[in-house]
C-alpha cells in the first residue's frame, strides 16, 4: 500500500540514526540519551493516558519505579543471572499490573470525575515512595538500592537498545492510537457519558488502558535501573510523575511524537543547564508550562501540526455499506418498557413518585409536562439502574436492576440526550464506528475503510446529508446535523427502545419535519418503541400514538392524543393557554 | 487519652484552616488549585517579613492574607480565567505557577529554613495535662474562620452571589450575578486564606520554600471528600484528622501520614459524593 | 551536529583561557557533585566555599606535582536522578581526576556505579549511616560508631538516663543512626522505651510527641532529616513543654543558631565545631573569613571534611607521583592530613578515626564544647577490605 511507504521510510531513517548516533556522540551525551530514551517511553504512556484517553495522570512514575525496584531487589537478593532477569521482568509486569488494576478500580467507576482520577494518581506515587522509605534494607529506604550486578553492555549498545525500544514503543503507540481502537479511546476523552450510553464499559476500558500503560512504564523503569545499576525512590516519586506530564504538555499531548521530543529535549537540556543553574532551570520549566497551557494547549508539536494542516482539507475515503440485517423482529408488539411504582427522592423531596406505565413496540409515546415535572429524571431512571430510589424498570423484558447505563443499553435501549452529544474531535464516520463497537469490535492496528450501518441509522445518515460529510470532524457540523448524527449513532445500536429528550429543540421547521418522518418510520416500519420528551405540542400531536402527562412527579394522565390534549387536567395545568398551538409554558 | 483527644481536635483544626481556602475555590470553580501550597508558603514568608519588620502578630496575619489575596487575584486574571472550560489544564497551569513561585521565593529568600518566633509559647495546664498553648490557639482560629465564612456566605450580598454560582452558574448569570467577578473574588479569597493559614502554622512549622507541599495531598483529599461544603469540610477534618491521630498514635506515624489520603480515596470510591449531603 | 567536536573545541577554548604560565601541564580536575538544589541546598554553599579555599591555597603554593587544581561543581539535586546526571557530567564530560563531595546517601549510592565505570577515586566527605563500601570510595567524615557513643555515654553517666526515646525521619540516615543508637544504648545497659519515625517531609510531630510524653522516658535522641524536619520537631517539642535531656544527631551549629531559644540545651556530637581551639582551626577560619567576607557561610561539620579531603587528595597524588587512579587509590589510605579537625588518616577500611566533640547549644545559639573524645575508631565499616 503506497501510503505506508513514507512512514516506513521515516521509521527506517530513525532506526538508522539510532544505530549510527553512538559513534558520533561523546560518552556523556550518550549516557544522558540512554536515560532520556527510557524516560521518553514513560512519557508516551502518560500521553496515551492523558492525551488520548483524557485522564491527567501524575502516577506513571509509580509504575516506572515498580519496574526499577523489581530489577534492583531481584538482583540484590538473588544476584544477576538469566532466570533472575526473567523473574524480575515477570515481577515488574505483575506488580505494575496489579497496582494499576487497583488504582484503576479506585479511579474509574461510573460517575467518577477526571479531577478525582487525577488526584488519585497523585496519591499512588506518594504512598509507594512511603513504602519504599519504610522498606529498610530490602528497598534501601531513601538511599535506594545500589551495588548490585547488572547488564554488562557497552554504553553504545545501551543507546542502540534504548533508542530502538523507544522507536518501537512510539511506532506501536502511533499505530494503535491511529487505529479504530485509538479513535475509540479519543471518544472516551471527548465524551465519556456518550460512550457509556453506546453500551461501552468506559471504566473497564480505562482500567485496561491504565494496566497496559503501567506495564510499559514498568518495563521502561526496569531497563532504566538496569542501565544505571541504581533504583532510587525518586524514580517512583510524584515529582518525576509531574515532570513526565510537563514533558507531554510541552511536547504536545495526543501526538506521541511530541512527548518523545519533549522528554528528550527536557532531559538533555536539564543535564546541561540544571547542573549549574538548578533554580533558574526550574523557573524556566514552570513558566514554559504555564505559557504552553495558556497559549498552545496542544503543545509545541501540536501548534506546528496545526499550521501544517491548515491548508489540507479532509478527503472523503470512508465507504458506507449496510450491516448484515439483524434477525427480523420476532414479536412486533411485545412489551418494550415496563415501569412499576417508580420513585426518585432527594432526601425528603420526591421528584418522581409512583410512576407506572407500560409501552409496547411500535408505539410512539410522548412524555409531556411542565418544567420540573420530572421528565428528564424519568428518562434517566429508565436508562440508568442506579438513578431511581424505588420501583422496578424492565427494558424489553429485562429487569434493569441497579445496572449502569452501558449494561442497560445492551438490553436494547438507546438514549439521545437533550443537547447533541457527539464526539467533537472525531469525524462523522468515526463517531458512527464508535457507536458500532458492540457489533464490530474495533481493529487494534488499522483503520477500516468501510463503515457498516444498520438500515435505520443508514437512512438517517443519508436523509440528513451526513453521508457526504463522513470524514469531517463532528465539531464542524451544524446544530441540526449534530442532532442527526447523535440519532444515527443511537440507532447504530439497533435498539428496541429509543428515548429522546427534546430532539427538535433549536431545529428549523424543515429539520423538524424530517425528524418527524424519521421517527414515524422507525416506529411503524422498524417496530421501535419510542419515548419522546417534547415541549412542542403540535409536534407531539402530529406524531404520537399515545401521550403521558407528568405533573409534580406523578403520572397524571396516560391516553391517546385526543384524550390527553382535550382533558380537564391538561387544561388546568396549562390554564390560560391555547394549548393546541402553543408550546407548553415553563 | 486526654492528650490524644486534644491532638485530634487540634489536628482537625489545623487541617480545616489549611483546607478552607482550597475548598471555596473548589466549590465555586470546580477546580483544584495546585498552587495552594505555594500560596501557603507566600503567607509564611509574608509572616517572616512582618516579623523582621517587628510588626505585632495581629498585623502580621492581615499582611499575609493580603499578600496571598494579591497573588491569587493576579493568578485568576492572568491564568485561571482562561482555563475555566479546561479544568485539567487549570490544574497543570496552577502546578506550573506553584513551581514558579517556589523558585522565586528560593531566589529571593534563599533555600534556608527560616524562623518565626511564636507569639504564644509554652504549655497550658488543661484537664490535668500540659498541652501546647499554640495548638490550642489553632482551635480558636479554626472556629473564628468557620464562623466568619458562614457569616460571609449567608449574610452578605457577595456570599449570596457566591452560593448562587456554586448551585447553578447559568441560572445565577441569568439573575444578573456577575459570575466572573464572583470567581475573581473567590480565588483571591481562597488564596488569601491559604496564605493566612501559612502564617498561622509558622510557629509550629519551619519556613522554607517547600513547606506547603506536605500539607497539599491531605488538603486535596479533604476537599474532594467534602465536595464544596464548609460544614462537610469541618466534618471530614474532624473524622479524618482524628483517624490520622489514632493511627499515628496506636499504629505508626508513617501510616498515620497516609491515613487521610487513603481513607478519603476509599470513601470516595464507595460513596462518590463523599461526606457532602451525609 | 557533531557534539564531540563542539565539546572538544569548547574545552580547548577553556583551556586556552585558563592556562597560566606558572602551570605548564594540564590542570588536575576535582569534581564536586553537590546538592545545590534539594535537601542539601542549605549546606551545599558552605561545602563549595571550603573546597574553593583549599584549591586556592594549594594553587598559590604551586599546585600538585606542578599542575594546577581546578574545581568542577555540579548540582546533584540532593537525589539519585540528579546525581546520575552530575556524575556522568563530571566523569565523562569534564573528565575529572577525582570526585570529592558532601552528598546525600541516595546521591552517593547513585553515583557509585558511575564512579566504578569511570574508575575514578571518590572521597565522600559527609557523615552518613555507615557501611558504604566500594574500591573507589574513601570517607573522611564520621559514621554512627563514632558519633553516637559520646552522647549516650554522657547521658548514661551525667544524666543517669535509663529509658531512652528515639525519634527519626524515615530514611536511610535516620533509620541507620537510630538502629546503631538503640544497639549501643542496650549494650551500655539502657532501655529504649519508644522508637518513632515520620516520613522525610513530614512536619506534624503531634502524635509522636504525645507518645514521648506518655512514655516516661528520661532522655531523648533524635535523628531527623536536616533542615525543616529538624526545625519543626524541635519547635513542636518546645511548644509541648518537653525538657528532657535532648540529644540531636542531625543538628549543626548553623541550624541551632537560627532556631534561637528553642534550640537551647540540645546536645550534639560532631567531629568539627567552630570553637575547636587549635592553631590549624584558627588559621582556617581566618582564611575563610578573608576569602569570602560577607558571603561566608559558617564552616561546619560537613564543609570542613570537604576542605581536608582536597588536601588528602593532594597528598595522595604526591605520594603516588601521578594522578594514576590505581596508585592514588592505594595512597589515599596511607597519607594523613593535618587540618582544622586534627590529623586525619583514612586507614580503617577506607574510613578515618576522628576526634569527636560533645557540645551543648547555649541560649545565644553558640555551641559549648563539654567534652572531647580523641581518635574515635570508625569500627568495622567494610569488613574484609583493608
Amino acid at each position: 500500500m503506497p501510503p505506508l511507504i513514507v512512514p516506513a521510510l521515516l521509521v527506517a531513517l530513525a532506526a538508522a540514526v539510532i544505530l549510527v548516533a553512538p559513534l558520533l556522540l561523546d560518552t556523556y551525551l550518550v549516557n544522558i540519551l540512554v536515560r532520556a530514551c527510557f524516560v521518553a517511553i514513560a512519557a508516551i504512556t502518560v500521553d496515551i493516558m492523558w492525551g488520548y484517553c483524557g485522564t491527567l495522570t501524575f502516577g506513571q512514575s509509580a509504575f516506572f519505579g515498580i519496574g526499577a525496584y523489581a530489577l534492583a531487589i531481584m538482583f540484590t537478593e538473588y544476584g544477576f543471572g538469566t532466570w533472575q532477569i526473567f523473574a524480575a521482568i515477570g515481577a515488574a509486569v505483575a506488580v505494575a499490573a496489579a497496582v494499576a488494576a487497583f488504582t484503576g478500580w479506585l479511579s474509574f467507576y461510573p460517575g467518577s470525575t477526571p479531577l478525582y482520577a487525577s488526584v488519585i494518581s497523585l496519591v499512588v506515587p506518594i504512598v509507594l515512595v512511603q513504602i519504599l522509605y519504610s522498606g529498610g534494607t530490602f528497598t534501601g529506604s531513601s538511599s535506594g538500592l545500589v551495588g548490585f550486578e547488572s547488564f554488562d553492555l557497552e554504553i553504545e549498545t545501551w543507546l542502540r537498545l534504548a533508542g530502538l525500544g523507544l522507536l518501537a514503543t512510539a511506532v506501536l503507540a502511533l499505530v494503535v492510537m491511529r487505529s479504530d481502537t485509538g479513535r475509540l479511546l479519543s471518544a472516551l476523552r471527548d465524551n465519556d457519558s456518550r460512550c457509556t450510553y453506546l453500551g461501552i464499559d468506559t471504566s473497564r476500558l480505562r482500567i485496561v488502558v491504565l494496566v497496559l500503560s503501567a506495564i510499559v512504564s514498568a518495563l521502561a523503569g526496569f531497563f532504566y535501573a538496569g542501565f544505571g545499576a541504581v533504583a532510587a525512590p525518586e524514580n517512583a516519586s510524584f515529582a518525576f510523575g509531574t515532570n513526565l506530564v510537563i514533558m507531554v504538555a510541552l511536547g504536545g499531548r495526543g501526538t506521541v511524537i511530541g512527548p518523545v521530543i519533549g522528554a528528550l529535549c527536557i532531559e538533555v537540556a536539564s543535564a546541561y543547564l540544571a547542573n549549574s543553574l538548578p533554580y533558574v532551570w526550574e523557573l524556566i520549566v514552570g513558566l514554559a508550562l504555564i505559557i504552553v497551557i495558556l497559549v498552545f494547549p496542544d503543545g509545541l508539536l501540536g501548534a506546528v501540526m496545526r499550521l501544517v494542516k491548515r491548508g489540507r482539507s479532509a478527503v472523503a475515503t470512508t465507504i458506507l455499506q449496510p450491516a448484515i440485517a439483524a434477525t427480523a423482529v420476532s414479536n412486533p408488539d411485545a412489551v418494550a418498557i415496563e415501569v412499576r411504582a417508580l420513585g426518585k427522592h432527594y432526601g425528603s423531596l420526591a421528584v418522581l413518585d409512583g410512576v407506572q406505565f407500560t409501552a409496547y413496540r411500535g408505539e410512539l409515546l410522548s412524555l409531556v409536562g411542565p418544567n420540573g415535572a420530572g421528565k428528564t429524571t424519568l428518562i434517566r431512571c429508565l436508562s440508568d439502574g442506579r438513578e431511581r430510589s424505588t420501583g422496578n424498570v424492565a427494558i424489553a423484558g429485562h429487569d434493569i436492576a441497579r445496572l449502569p447505563p452501558d449494561r442497560v443499553v445492551r438490553f436494547g435501549l438507546g438514549r439521545k440526550f437533550q443537547t447533541a452529544s457527539v464526539f467533537e474531535t472525531l469525524t462523522v464516520a468515526e463517531c458512527l464506528r464508535v457507536a458500532r463497537t458492540h457489533a464490530d469490535p474495533p481493529a487494534l492496528t488499522s483503520r477500516s475503510a468501510t463503515l457498516a450501518l444498520p438500515p435505520a441509522a443508514m437512512s438517517v445518515v443519508e436523509r440528513s446529508g451526513l453521508g457526504e460529510r463522513l470524514d469531517e470532524e463532528a465539531r464542524n457540523l451544524s446544530h441540526g446535523l449534530k442532532q442527526a448524527l447523535e440519532l444515527a449513532m443511537v440507532l447504530s445500536l439497533e435498539p428496541d427502545v429509543l428515548l429522546l429528550d427534546e430532539p427538535t429543540a433549536g431545529l428549523t421547521r424543515a429539520e423538524r419535519q424530517g425528524f418527524a418522518d424519521i421517527l414515524t418510520t422507525l416506529a411503524r416500519r422498524d417496530r421501535l418503541c419510542i419515548l419522546l420528551v417534547e415541549h412542542d405540542l403540535d409536534f407531539v400531536r402530529e406524531i404520537s400514538s399515545r401521550i403521558i402527562v407528568l405533573h409534580q412527579g406523578r403520572l397524571a394522565l396516560d391516553g391517546s392524543v385526543d384524550e390527553v390534549v382535550n382533558s380537564e387536567l391538561v387544561r388546568e395545568i396549562y390554564t390560560g393557554q391555547h394549548v393546541s398551538h402553543a408550546e407548553v409554558p415553563a | 487519652m486526654l492528650t490524644v483527644a486534644l491532638d485530634a481536635v487540634t489536628t482537625a483544626a489545623m487541617l480545616f484552616i489549611i483546607a478552607a481556602g482550597l475548598l471555596i475555590v473548589f466549590g465555586v470553580m470546580k477546580i483544584i488549585n495546585f498552587a495552594h501550597a505555594a500560596f501557603l508558603t507566600v503567607g509564611a514568608y509574608a509572616a517572616l517579613v512582618g516579623a523582621h519588620l517587628n510588626l505585632p502578630w495581629f498585623l502580621v496575619l492581615p499582611l499575609a492574607f493580603v499578600a496571598g489575596a494579591l497573588c491569587g487575584g493576579v493568578t485568576e486574571i492572568v491564568i485561571v480565567r482562561r482555563l475555566y472550560k479546561r479544568p485539567l489544564d487549570a490544574i497543570l497551569a496552577t502546578w506550573g505557577l506553584g513551581i514558579v513561585l517556589g523558585q522565586l521565593i528560593t531566589l529571593m529568600f534563599g533555600r534556608e529554613v527560616q524562623f518565626v518566633q511564636a507569639p504564644i509559647s509554652g504549655t497550658v495546664h488543661l484537664f490535668g495535662a500540659d498541652y501546647s498553648a499554640y495548638r490550642l490557639v489553632m482551635i480558636v482560629a479554626a472556629v473564628i474562620l468557620g464562623l466568619l465564612f458562614t457569616g460571609l456566605l449567608n449574610g452578605t450580598r457577595l456570599g449570596l452571589s457566591t452560593k448562587a454560582v456554586i448551585m447553578n452558574e447559568m441560572l445565577a448569570q441569568g439573575l444578573g450575578v456577575d459570575s466572573s467577578r464572583v470567581r475573581l473574588i473567590t480565588f483571591a479569597l481562597g488564596s488569601g486564606l491559604a496564605a493566612l493559614s501559612g502564617a498561622l502554622i509558622t510557629p509550629l512549622s519551619s519556613v522554607d520554600p517547600n513547606m506547603g507541599v506536605p500539607w497539599l495531598i491531605g488538603a486535596f483529599m479533604l476537599v474532594m471528600v467534602s465536595g464544596g461544603s464548609l460544614l462537610a469540610l469541618a466534618g471530614s477534618c474532624a473524622v479524618l484528622g482524628t483517624l490520622q491521630v489514632l493511627v499515628s498514635t496506636f499504629v505508626n506515624p508513617i501510616l498515620g501520614g497516609l491515613t487521610i489520603a487513603i481513607c478519603a480515596a476509599i470513601v470516595l470510591r464507595i460513596r462518590p459524593e463523599g461526606f457532602a449531603r451525609a | 551536529m557533531n557534539s564531540r567536536l563542539l565539546t572538544t573545541s569548547l574545552a580547548l577554548a577553556l583551556a586556552a583561557t585558563t592556562l597560566s604560565p606558572a602551570f605548564a601541564a594540564d590542570p588536575i580536575k576535582i569534581g564536586v557533585p553537590v546538592g545545590l538544589s534539594g535537601a542539601n541546598s542549605v549546606v551545599a554553599p558552605s561545602v563549595v566555599q571550603s573546597a574553593e579555599l583549599a584549591v586556592e591555597e594549594i594553587n598559590a603554593k604551586g599546585g600538585v606535582l606542578g599542575r594546577k587544581l581546578e574545581l568542577e561543581v555540579a548540582d546533584d539535586a540532593s537525589g539519585a536522578a540528579g546525581a546520575q546526571k552530575a556524575f556522568d557530567a563530571l566523569i565523562f564530560q569534564k573528565k575529572v581526576n577525582v570526585l570529592i563531595s558532601m552528598e546525600t546517601s541516595a546521591a552517593r549510592n547513585a553515583g557509585l556505579p558511575i564512579v566504578a565505570r569511570g574508575k575514578t577515586p571518590y572521597i565522600y566527605t559527609s557523615f552518613y549511616e555507615g557501611k558504604s563500601c566500594s574500591p573507589y570510595l574513601y570517607v573522611n567524615a564520621w559514621v554512627p560508631d563514632q558519633q553516637v557513643p559520646p552522647i549516650v555515654d554522657y547521658f548514661n553517666k551525667e544524666k543517669k538516663a535509663k529509658n531512652y526515646f528515639l525519634i527519626g525521619s524515615d530514611y536511610a540516615f535516620g533509620r541507620g543512626m537510630l538502629a546503631f543508637t538503640k544497639m549501643y544504648i542496650e549494650k551500655t545497659g539502657g532501655k529504649v522505651v519508644g522508637e518513632e519515625y515520620l516520613p522525610m517531609d513530614g512536619s506534624d510531630w503531634t502524635s509522636i510527641i504525645s507518645k514521648l510524653k506518655a512514655s516516661g522516658a528520661d532522655a531523648l535522641i533524635t535523628s531527623t532529616a536536616g533542615g525543616a524536619p529538624n526545625v519543626t520537631l524541635t519547635k513542636q517539642l518546645r511548644a509541648a513543654g518537653v525538657s528532657l535531656p535532648y540529644g540531636n544527631l542531625a543538628v549543626d551549629e548553623g541550624t541551632a543558631k537560627g532556631m534561637g531559644a528553642d534550640a537551647a540545651g540540645i546536645y550534639l556530637s560532631a567531629s568539627y565545631v567552630t570553637g575547636i581551639d587549635t592553631p590549624a582551626n584558627k588559621t582556617f577560619l581566618a582564611s575563610m573569613a578573608k576569602k569570602f567576607g560577607a558571603e561566608l557561610k559558617t564552616p561546619n561539620d560537613l564543609s570542613v571534611p570537604q576542605y581536608e579531603a582536597v588536601y588528602a587528595y593532594k597528598a595522595a597524588v604526591e605520594k603516588a607521583g601521578s594522578t594514576d587512579q590505581d596508585k592514588v587509590l592505594k595512597a589515599l589510605a596511607e597519607v594523613s592530613v593535618d587540618g582544622p579537625r586534627g590529623t586525619i588518616k583514612m586507614d580503617k577500611q577506607r574510613h578515618a578515626p576522628l576526634t569527636m566533640y560533645l557540645g551543648q547549644v547555649q541560649p545565644d545559639g553558640s555551641v559549648k564544647v563539654i567534652q572531647s573524645f580523641k581518635d574515635v575508631d570508625p569500627g568495622a565499616q567494610c569488613p574484609g577490605k583493608s
